[in-house]
This record gives C-alpha cells, sequence and structure tokens, in this order.
C-alpha cells in the first residue's frame, strides 16, 4: 500500500520533473478599468479587521488620499473576528476579513439591519511551499505535505515523511533529513495552513517557528535541507515554489494567478472587505469611491506589490457592478 | 610543579580573560557584521552586462559569488547572484546566474540607476525625453545631456506640490474636521429647536462650507500641478529590449555608474547616506528613508525621562531619606528591584490595559466626546508609549539614585546640619548636588533600555506607517494622542515582513547600524556629562 503510494508520487514528479519552476511575474489583468477621479468626497475612512490585510489596507488608503487630499483614514487590524461587531456597532464602513463571515455573524448583522453585509472581494492570497531553490523537488500532494509538516498525519499516510529521499530525490539528497519552517501560532497563515493542508491536525514540534513571513523564506534560503509554508508574494531568488496537487497521483500546479484563479491550486483564499448595504439604495460616496478604487488597475497593483494575487477582470467586473 | 601552576592562580587568570576576551569578540563580531552589511548598501556599484550562451542578456550588479554541487550532473559549478532590478518587469529584484552560462561580460557606459517613487530601483537605459508625448531629446547622448536641468526640475516641482499638501491643504483638511466636530458638539450639548442653537448650528454650518470652497481651490490647484508635472516623461528600456514610460517626476535619484569616479560615486555615496538619515519611507517601509523612526524613537525616549528621572528620583530620596528604615520600605526596595526583571511584554499590557483603555478612555468620553465611537486618547499613542516605559525603567532610576545617595559620606551630611541648615536645605544643596553623576548614570542605563525595546511599544502606539509626525507646526504643536514610528520595531517590521525581504534586507542592517549609533550618541553624551558632573561634585573623593 505504502509502498504504490511512493511509486505514483515519485511518477507524478517525474512527470513534472522536466518542466522546472521559475519565478513568474505577478502582473494585474490588463482589462481591468482605471480609477477615476470624481468630485465632493471627503471624510474619514474607518477600517476594523483583519492583521493580515493591515498593509493592504494602509496602501490602498496611500493610493486613496492622492486622490482626494482630505480624506483621513484609520485603519486598525486586530483580527478578522474583530470586523462584524464594528460594522454592527457602526464604528467602521469597512470590516476587512481574511476569511468568509460566519453563519452567527452575518445572523446577528441581519438582526440589526434587515439585510446581509456585502462581501468585496478585494485580492486573492495562496499559500505557496517553498523549498531551497538548488533542491530538485517540483511538486507534492496535500498528502505528503500532511507527512511532512503533522504529527498526527489525518491525510493518510501511515508513517512520517523525514528525509528528501522519501519523496524521491536521490543522490546525496536521498539522506538529508528535512528541515521544517513554518509560521507562529498568532499567526493566521499557521492556521490556514493546519486546517488545509494538515487536515486540522497538528504540527510536528521539529516545525522551527518564525516570527514572520519574510524570515520563513529567508531560513529555506539559508538551509539547502528546508522547507516551509508562506504568500506567494514573500518569493525570492533564494526559493522555490513548488507545485500542489490535492491528492496523491493528481495532477499538481504551481500557484500562478491562472491556476489560482481557475480553482486548481488547492492552497488559495478571497481575502475580502465588508461593508454595510443597504439593497436598493446607493452607497455612502466615500464608501463606493472606495471600493472602486480598491477594483481598480491601480487598487490591484498595490494588491501585486504588497504580495498578494490580483483579481482576474471578471471578478472584479461582477463586483463593480454589484456596488455601482 | 603541578601543584603550584594551580595554587599560584595563574590559571585564574586566563579563565578571567577569557571570558573578557569572548565577550569582547562577540561585541566586535556583531558591530562588524552591522558595519560592513550597513554601510555597503549606499555605495554606487557598477552595472555588468552578461551576454548568455542561449543569447539572452543580463544587466546587474554582483551581489554574492558561490560554488555547489549541481543535482543533476553532480559537477561543482560557479554562480552568482545579480541584482537586476526592474521588479516591474520581472517579478523579482535578484537572480542567479551560472558561470558556465556566460559567454561574455563588459560594462556599458551609458547604463542608468534610477530610484524611483515605486517599484524599487531601475536599471536599463533612457531612450527619449518627451514632454507631453513630443520628444525633447530621442538619443541617449541628448538625453544625458539634458536630463539632469529637466530633474532639477521635477524635484522642485514635487518640492511645491509636497507643501501644498502638507500646508495649506493639511492644514485646512484639519480646520474642516475640527469644524465637523464642533458641529456635532453642538448637536449633541445643545437643543437645536431653540433659536439660539438654531443660530449657533447655521454658524457652524456657514462656516464649513465657506472652509469647503477653500479647500476645493486649493485641491483643483493641486490636481493642475501633479497634471502639469506629469507631463514630462522619460522612456525607459531594459537590457532585454522592453519598454516603459515613466513621469520624470516619479524618479528620486538617477546616476551612471559606469561613468563615475571615484569622488563622484562618495559625493554620491554621501547623498545616498543623507536621503536614509532624513528621507520618508517608500513602498511600505523598504525603500526611502527613516526619518520618522528616529524622530519618534527620540522623541520618546525624552518623554519617557521627563517622566521616569524625577519620579525616580523622589522615591529613592523618600526611601533613603525620609522613610524609617524598617521591614516595610525594605519590602518596597525589594519590589522595586524585582519590577527590573519583570518581562516587557507584561509592561506593554499594564499600558494597554491601564493607560490606553482605563485612563484614554475616561479621557475621551470627558473632553472628545463628539469625536466617539473614533477614539483619540483611547487608543495607542506617543503619550501612552512612553509612560509605559517609563513604568519599565523606573527601578533603574531608583536603584542608581538610591546607591548614589548612600555613597555621599556621613560626615557631609553632618557638616552641613551642624552649619545650622535644615534637613531639605542639606539634601537640596548638598546631597542631591554630589548624587547627580549617579542619578545620570540611571538616566543612561533607562534611556539604553527604553530605546532598544520594542514588544511593550508594539501594544501602545507603534505604527508601522504614522502617517504626521507628533511634533510639528500645527497647534498644540506636540501632538501627545499620535501614533509614532520607531526604529527597533522598524528593524522588527521590516526584517521579518515585508514582501520583498531579499531587497529590503540592507536596509534592515541599515537600520540596526543607526539605531545602535544613536543609543550610543545618547549613551556618550550622558557619560560626558557625567564626568563634568563628577569633577565638579567630587566631594566624596575628599
Amino acid at each position: 500500500m505504502f509502498k504504490k503510494k511512493i511509486l505514483i508520487a515519485a511518477l507524478s514528479l517525474l512527470a513534472l520533473g522536466s518542466t522546472t519552476l521559475q519565478a513568474q511575474k505577478i502582473s494585474v489583468d490588463p482589462a481591468l478599468p482605471e480609477y477615476k477621479k470624481v468630485s465632493g468626497i471627503s471624510g474619514t475612512i474607518n477600517s476594523i479587521g483583519s492583521d493580515t490585510m493591515n498593509n493592504l489596507m494602509t496602501l490602498w488608503a496611500e493610493g486613496f488620499a492622492k486622490y482626494y487630499p482630505n480624506v483621513r483614514v484609520q485603519v486598525e487590524g486586530k483580527g478578522s473576528s474583530t470586523a462584524p461587531p464594528a460594522l454592527i456597532a457602526g464604528t467602521a464602513q469597512f470590516g476587512p476579513m481574511s476569511r468568509t463571515m460566519k453563519k452567527g455573524e452575518i445572523d446577528k448583522f441581519e438582526k440589526k439591519f434587515g439585510y446581509k453585509p456585502t462581501a468585496v472581494p478585494t485580492s486573492i492570497d495562496a499559500l505557496a511551499v517553498y523549498v531551497n531553490k538548488d533542491n530538485p523537488l517540483t511538486g507534492l500532494s496535500l498528502q505528503q505535505i500532511d507527512a511532512i509538516f503533522s504529527k498526527t498525519r489525518r491525510g493518510g499516510y501511515d508513517h512520517a515523511i523525514t528525509r528528501w529521499g522519501e519523496l524521491g530525490l536521490t543522490g546525496p539528497w536521498a539522506n538529508k533529513p528535512i528541515s521544517l519552517y513554518g509560521r507562529n501560532s498568532a499567526s493566521g497563515t499557521y492556521g490556514y495552513f493546519k486546517k488545509h493542508a494538515l487536515f486540522k491536525g497538528d504540527y510536528k514540534d521539529s516545525v522551527k517557528e518564525q516570527p514572520g513571513s519574510a524570515s520563513v523564506v529567508q531560513g529555506i534560503s539559508e538551509d539547502k535541507y528546508g522547507i516551509g509554508y508562506s504568500g506567494i508574494g514573500y518569493i525570492t531568488s533564494g526559493v522555490k515554489a513548488i507545485a500542489l496537487g490535492k491528492k496523491d497521483g493528481q495532477k499538481q500546479y504551481t500557484p500562478t494567478v491562472e491556476n489560482v484563479t481557475a480553482g486548481k491550486y488547492p492552497l488559495a483564499r478571497f481575502l475580502y472587505l465588508y461593508i454595510n448595504k443597504a439593497p436598493n439604495r446607493p452607497l455612502d460616496p466615500l464608501v463606493r469611491e472606495f471600493c472602486l478604487f480598491i477594483l481598480s488597475k491601480e487598487g490591484q497593483q498595490v494588491v501585486v506589490k504588497d504580495g498578494y494575487l490580483p483579481l482576474p477582470a471578471k471578478v472584479v467586473n461582477k463586483t463593480r457592478a454589484l456596488i455601482q | 610543579m603541578k601543584k603550584t601552576f594551580f595554587t599560584s592562580g595563574t590559571p585564574f587568570i586566563w579563565l578571567t580573560g577569557l571570558a573578557a576576551a569572548l565577550g569582547l569578540l562577540m561585541i566586535v563580531g556583531l558591530l562588524l557584521l552591522i558595519l560592513v552589511n550597513g554601510l555597503g548598501i549606499f555605495w554606487p556599484q557598477n552595472l555588468q552586462q552578461f551576454t548568455l550562451k542561449d543569447g539572452s542578456v543580463v544587466l546587474g550588479e554582483v551581489w554574492e559569488k558561490e560554488t555547489h554541487d549541481n543535482y543533476d550532473t553532480g559537477r561543482e559549478e560557479t554562480r552568482y547572484r545579480i541584482k537586476t532590478a526592474n521588479r516591474d518587469f520581472y517579478g523579482l529584484d535578484f537572480r542567479w546566474l551560472k558561470e558556465d552560462d556566460i559567454s561574455e561580460r563588459q560594462m556599458p557606459p551609458t547604463a542608468w540607476v534610477l530610484e524611483r517613487q515605486a517599484w524599487g530601483q531601475f536599471f536599463g537605459f533612457i531612450i527619449r525625453l518627451s514632454n507631453n508625448g513630443v520628444a525633447l531629446a530621442s538619443d541617449e547622448l541628448n538625453v544625458a545631456a539634458q536630463l539632469p536641468e529637466w530633474h532639477e526640475k521635477m524635484l522642485a516641482a514635487a518640492d511645491e506640490i509636497h507643501q501644498l499638501e502638507k500646508g495649506s491643504i493639511g492644514s485646512i483638511s484639519m480646520q474642516i474636521e475640527n469644524m465637523r466636530l464642533e458641529k456635532r458638539k453642538v448637536i449633541l450639548r445643545r437643543d437645536t429647536t431653540t433659536a439660539s442653537g438654531r443660530a449657533a448650528l447655521r454658524r457652524v454650518d456657514e462656516e464649513l462650507a465657506s472652509l469647503e470652497r477653500q479647500y476645493q481651490e486649493l485641491e483643483k490647484e493641486l490636481m493642475q500641478r501633479i497634471t502639469d508635472s506629469r507631463a514630462i516623461t522619460i522612456t525607459l528600456r531594459t537590457i532585454d529590449g522592453q519598454e516603459k514610460e515613466l513621469p520624470l517626476i516619479d524618479v528620486v535619484r538617477m546616476w551612471q555608474p559606469n561613468r563615475m569616479s571615484a569622488p563622484e560615486k562618495a559625493g554620491l555615496y554621501a547623498a545616498r547616506v543623507w536621503e536614509f538619515l532624513s528621507g520618508e519611507p517608500r513602498e511600505a517601509n523598504m525603500e526611502g528613508g527613516v526619518f520618522p523612526a528616529i524622530f519618534g524613537t527620540v522623541l520618546m525616549v525624552i518623554l519617557m525621562s521627563i517622566a521616569a528621572v524625577p519620579i525616580g528620583v523622589l522615591t529613592a530620596v523618600y526611601l533613603r531619606e525620609y522613610a524609617k528604615q524598617g521591614p516595610v520600605v525594605r519590602a518596597v526596595r525589594i519590589a522595586v528591584n524585582n519590577m527590573a526583571g519583570v518581562p516587557s511584554i507584561v509592561y506593554g499590557i499594564f499600558g494597554l490595559g491601564f493607560f490606553v483603555y482605563t485612563v484614554g478612555g475616561t479621557i475621551d468620553q470627558l473632553f472628545y466626546s463628539e469625536a466617539l465611537p473614533s477614539p483619540t486618547f483611547g487608543t495607542g499613542g506617543i503619550l501612552w508609549a512612553s509612560l509605559t516605559l517609563a513604568l519599565l525603567t523606573l527601578p533603574v532610576v531608583v536603584v542608581a539614585t538610591e546607591e548614589g545617595l548612600a555613597a555621599v559620606p556621613r560626615s557631609i551630611r553632618d557638616g552641613s546640619l551642624a552649619l545650622g541648615a535644615t534637613k531639605f536645605e542639606t539634601l537640596w544643596r548638598i546631597i542631591l548636588p554630589s548624587t547627580s553623576p549617579a542619578i545620570l548614570t540611571g538616566t543612561i542605563l533607562a534611556i539604553a533600555r527604553a530605546a532598544g525595546e520594542v514588544a511593550p511599544l508594539m501594544v501602545t502606539g507603534v505604527v508601522k506607517l504614522a502617517p504626521s509626525l507628533p511634533l510639528d507646526s500645527t497647534f498644540p504643536y506636540l501632538h501627545l494622542e499620535r501614533k509614532f514610528m520607531h526604529l527597533g520595531f522598524h528593524i522588527y517590521d521590516v526584517g521579518f515582513q515585508s514582501p520583498n525581504v531579499e531587497a529590503a534586507l540592507p536596509i534592515v542592517y541599515a537600520t540596526t547600524l543607526l539605531l545602535v549609533l544613536i543609543i550610543l550618541t545618547l549613551n556618550l553624551t550622558a557619560i560626558l556629562l557625567r564626568n563634568r558632573l563628577y569633577a565638579r561634585f567630587s566631594v566624596t573623593k575628599i
């Protein structure tokens, strides 16, 4: 049973081995509309929510303030769960969240206002699994990742993978132990990886927990036998993002914009901005313009700059229609 | 023989010497590492052009050379890490080149390095300079000749735009904001159904409208200037032939490294170091300067000293001079000493709970209720951060002062009292002055600890990017409620959180070097001051 799995894994590796993965340039969809300034926008933008999106919100706010110099911005990022209460109490017009609202949160909102909150998808966060640039490995299945990183192995493997040879590497690599890098438990990335790549299992104790996504990447570029996970935007010339497949033997996909938006890449999520929009009534101009700015070419360029993936024009246009 | 060797004490001397040498070595090693990595980054390197065997060309700075074993062939090969910049074209700032792949190297004299407002540096060629699409110069030689003059103009224009944004527009936006709060205050506090209430409301509304009109005009002027200034553009071409048009105003600095002599490079080096010290950060802190962080760090340390030193000294005087020595005072002393050992994050959380939420929240309800629910003092700010650090450093000041007081000889006190001085006069005129070197020692230690502390600040008011400094030219000048930037947090943030860590790493080293230098300067000033005071009040040595 186990041998068969390894064989399949090795075969899938072989199949992928010929295509070398190179760092891709992420660019925004050229079909996205440019942002157009309107007059009469002023006031204060209050945003309370996700800490993952703290940087993004700040950058968007800066870009927005270039068009409207008298708009003031206050961004508070203490976690996605702080967004719904702030929206309900009215202390913020924007609730950035790195997950969708839970049913209970939507219910509470609906009880107060009589309608549901509106989720504006703003960008895509794809989690990449990185190895050192010299590592010949090209792809893994989620089960293999689970056997590498987890001590509970809910993915189905009956033993842990600890050496590179068990992933099909030969020569001097075969006997080298796999060195694990990860995030600290306060991070949302830690939670997301645990839920989706470890099947809600537990991490091994040997995972070296890092205080930031960038330091995971730094660690792997210094450690030839390292493997770890971080957002795709944190890629450097010292590491390589490998392809991932949902199951052993299934086709593996690299974290490119196309694969992620087509839903083929298994570790990706939308980052949302929740707003309070009453049905059949126009939005407050400030809120509307800020959303339109995010959903413009310029706003999406900020997404790329901050290390996330921009939205494809199809999603953007659908959301723009929703807001206007 | 052996016995005498051990009993002679020689091994112990060796042991102590070794320990001292080890400590010194570690400090020197750390400083050297920071110095080498932090000082080198602003030096303009030459741009090399590599022609590869597959025909493609690469332009960049060589950052690193290493040898490794190729996985497929098993042979050892040499490779270089090249900074190619042009993040907007290639997606990454760096790439690796194998020695075996390179067929030719040269140094193109016309290659430019551009420092841009966005997307980091550009390496390549400038092939056209145009005004509103009309070419002013369309070959490299002409462009290079005309560019400096135009760039100067653009920098002046950028300066004017900045002045307009921060000056007139900033102040009018603030007036509008205050007027809005005024309006809310009127609605909250006065009965708008009465004639006087309505009149007050109307007055506020009128003023608001007039301010809005002024603002509209200024905004129009600003937008006009921005559009005008963006008409002058340059066309960039990368080594592999990709082209892009860029408004000249978005270029911070430009140079042709392969044409520069060593003195010119030294001049550019100095200019870039100065920009780092005095400039504002760009691109999520990964580029530009760190001035707001330096300013925030120093201001916070000063505010902290203003709070911690007087309280610390008074506490020490009471404990040593007035309090009846007994179990209670001893217990207090032990408590103070132990406070120095409490982890700093505990102070941070205390600061958040007590200063920010309790004190700050109360202040907001009493004085800033019209701005609620958005908090004024009820959120982290430089005042709360300084007070939290003052708590953290208080024990250091208390202990140092107490030791200083204890070192004043009994004969001096007795002499003063015998001459008819009261206890207070003795304390004020004799004892405290001769304790001042010790007080300063305590302050030095407190400052050194406070300037390097990050954890408690993260919860009490430090932010990644503060829109405005806590000290400026608008009334009341010192804005204690504002959030601020800090060098220590800057290092943490850029080093661990920035999306393009490879390009940002040099900034981390430079910032670390700067923080070490600032602490060193603060300490040296205090040490010099202490030595002068020692010379003046060296009563203890008589």
